[in-house]
């Protein structure tokens, strides 16, 4: 499961990663190419779509680390029981938004048929599966590191360094 | 009504510990799908891809990456030794040196956490020997960098800009007044504290010296001429200058100073992607929030509610100040602005003020929460390098803090403080 768990993690460290460098090199390249006096016209449509690729893998690795911006104040000065409510009704909300967003995501790709971006031939049922896909992952990622969560929230012990 | 039980719902969501995000997101498709049926979820799918296409925004993991490069290059202790030679001769010297740095990284990363891990880990140690208290070391670092996200490059001007549809190189260029002056009365409050506690000169001055390490920062000195130069300059945007700052970042830690260290890019890499994640993911929730909002006309409501007790521009940033500080306590930058901007534009803009001069008022009071407990994100990051408590650090800091509302108050009442360079340059 560790194994699995890690595996996990290094492939949306590397997706993610990737994505960095690419949006990082499509856009020094039109700098480059626009100083040549030779724009490059599908550069900003792309480099969004990237910039969303970026987004929702990220958000799912975020989710992995637990490093999503939050208040964990109240919980943590809370006592036992009360932690324990909160940790878990906290975990049902997450579950609850990433698996209607992953549906509803997956829903509206049939609507875009056979559209692509404006500038290039590529179809925006791929551009936009980033949505089905991230949020996918995200539920897996948060899976993943509940037990890990649970134990520094909740239990207050040590943080296992899986995925910190 | 049911708008006000959404922002109720918000806050106690966070409050139990729901990321942000996901909060803001939950509230805003249980509002959609309330007033128009179940069909409204598929309208925030596409909102959310949407919502994470926002060109401006490309900026920020651009801007997050050249700082992590820079970060594990020698590009940050080459800088301190520079400013080390400039100012430390002066009593309480760094602490000085402390401020110094801090307007040089402003110049290059654009983000106040990525400042205090640079500065923070060479400069709070060296303090505590030199006599410094732990908590004065990491309020100093901390507010130093807080005040930095108002000298450009900023992301959380990026983000507003990119929000209310506002030149981010008008709002680059404004910060730049307000940004010295902090600097300027910083240093007062530094030089005091050197006085009361005794603490002496770090060196004595040399002009050798001070060349000489001159010399060894020299491409480190230039990397803001090119950023900052490229953008106000026009040859570039504030998205492309983020890509020069890599490509500026990697060459001279590459090829100059040959000291870029795999192993460090890699984690600092990773945490710059987290970084962006979190924050993107943010503004994607919120842009679903906004199309609920704009269903509901709340901005346009709360216009007119406001504008019909007054108009007065003064009053009207006295109770946008008050809420943005408080604001500041409970959530992190980027979900502060993220949550207010949509909401608080077209008030802004009825009552004609400004709103390159909103931003910068913004983003002081962004750089105020970050320094504010519960949630002070800067303050807890320079804390855990200081190893000091977040409460009693605060206690440290509130001279400095007080630096931070001075300029804020100046900044929100002389508007020609943030407005002259615009006016100048761009008007």
């Amino acid at each position: 499961m560790r194994t699995l768990a890690l595996v996990f993690k290094r492939m949306l460290e590397g997706i993610s990663l990737g994505l960095l460098v690419l949006l990082a090199l499509i856009v020094v390249l039109a700098v480059v190419y626009r100083t040549l006096g030779m724009s490059l016209i599908w550069y900003d449509e792309l480099a969004s779509v990237l910039l969303a690729w970026l987004t929702y893998f990220g958000a799912a690795l975020a989710a992995l680390k637990r490093a999503h911006l939050g208040f964990t104040g109240i919980l943590t000065g809370s006592p036992l029981p009360t932690r324990k409510v909160m940790f878990w009704f906290s975990e049902l909300c997450v579950y609850g938004f990433v698996l209607v967003c992953a549906y509803a995501g997956w829903y509206v790709l049939r609507i875009f048929g056979s559209e692509s971006l404006v500038s290039l031939p590529i179809p925006l049922s791929v551009t936009q599966s980033v949505v089905p896909i991230g949020f996918v992952l995200f539920a897996i990622a948060q899976l993943a590191s509940t037990r890990s969560a649970y134990e520094e929230l909740v239990l207050q012990t040590t943080v296992r360094e899986d995925f910190h | 009504m049911s708008v006000l039980f959404g922002f109720i719902a918000l806050f106690a969501l966070i409050l139990l510990n729901v990321p942000i995000a996901v909060a803001i997101g939950l509230v805003a498709i249980v509002g959609m799908v309330a007033d128009n049926g179940f069909v409204s979820v598929y309208n925030a799918a596409l909102t959310l891809f949407d919502g994470a296409t926002n060109f401006p925004l490309i900026a920020i993991p651009l801007f997050i990456l050249a700082g992590c490069l820079m970060n594990t290059t020698s590009i940050s202790r080459r800088l301190i030794d520079f400013c080390l030679a400039l100012v430390g001769f002066i009593r309480g010297g760094l602490a000085m040196v402390n401020v110094t740095v801090s307007l040089f990284f402003a110049e290059i990363s654009g983000s106040a956490v990525a400042d205090v891990a640079a500065t923070g880990s060479v400069l709070i140690p060296a303090m505590k020997k030199r006599g410094f208290k732990p908590q004065f070391a990491a309020a100093l670092t901390s507010s130093t960098a807080s005040l930095a996200i108002i000298i450009p490059p900023s992301i959380p001007m990026i983000l507003y800009g990119a929000l209310s549809d506002t030149s981010i190189v008008q709002l680059f260029i404004a910060g730049v007044i307000p940004g010295l002056i902090g600097a300027g009365l910083m240093f007062l409050v530094c030089y005091r504290y050197a006085l009361k506690y005794g603490i002496p000169k770090e060196v004595a001055f040399s002009l050798r010296n001070l060349a000489r390490s001159g010399k060894e920062a020299g491409w480190a000195l230039m990397l803001p001429v090119i950023i900052l130069g490229g953008i106000f300059g026009g040859f570039v945007t504030a998205t492309e200058g983020a890509g020069l700052a890599v490509v500026a970042a990697l060459v001279i830690g590459t090829l100059v100073y040959r000291d870029l260290e795999m192993s460090q890019l890699y984690d600092a890499l990773m945490e710059g992607v987290t970084q962006t994640a979190t924050v993107m993911l943010l503004v994607a929730t919120s842009a679903v929030l906004g199309l609920h909002l704009t269903e509901t006309e709340l901005p346009q409501k709360l216009t007119m509610a406001v504008t019909q007790v007054t108009t007065d521009p003064i009053l009207v940033l006295i109770i946008i100040n008050v809420m943005l500080f408080l604001l500041g306590m409970f959530l992190h930058g980027a979900a502060a602005i993220i949550l207010t901007v949509p909401i608080l534009m077209p008030l802004v803009n009825q009552v004609g003020i400004d709103p390159v001069h909103f931003g910068i008022i913004l983003t002081l009071n962004i750089a105020l929460g970050q320094q504010t407990p519960p949630v002070a994100s800067v303050l807890a990051t320079s804390c855990a390098i200081a190893k000091t408590d977040i409460w009693s650090t605060t206690r440290a800091n509130l001279p400095l803090i007080g630096v931070l509302l001075l300029v804020l108050l100046l900044v929100t009442y002389i508007p020609a403080i943030p407005l002259t360079l615009v006016e100048m340059f761009y008007r």
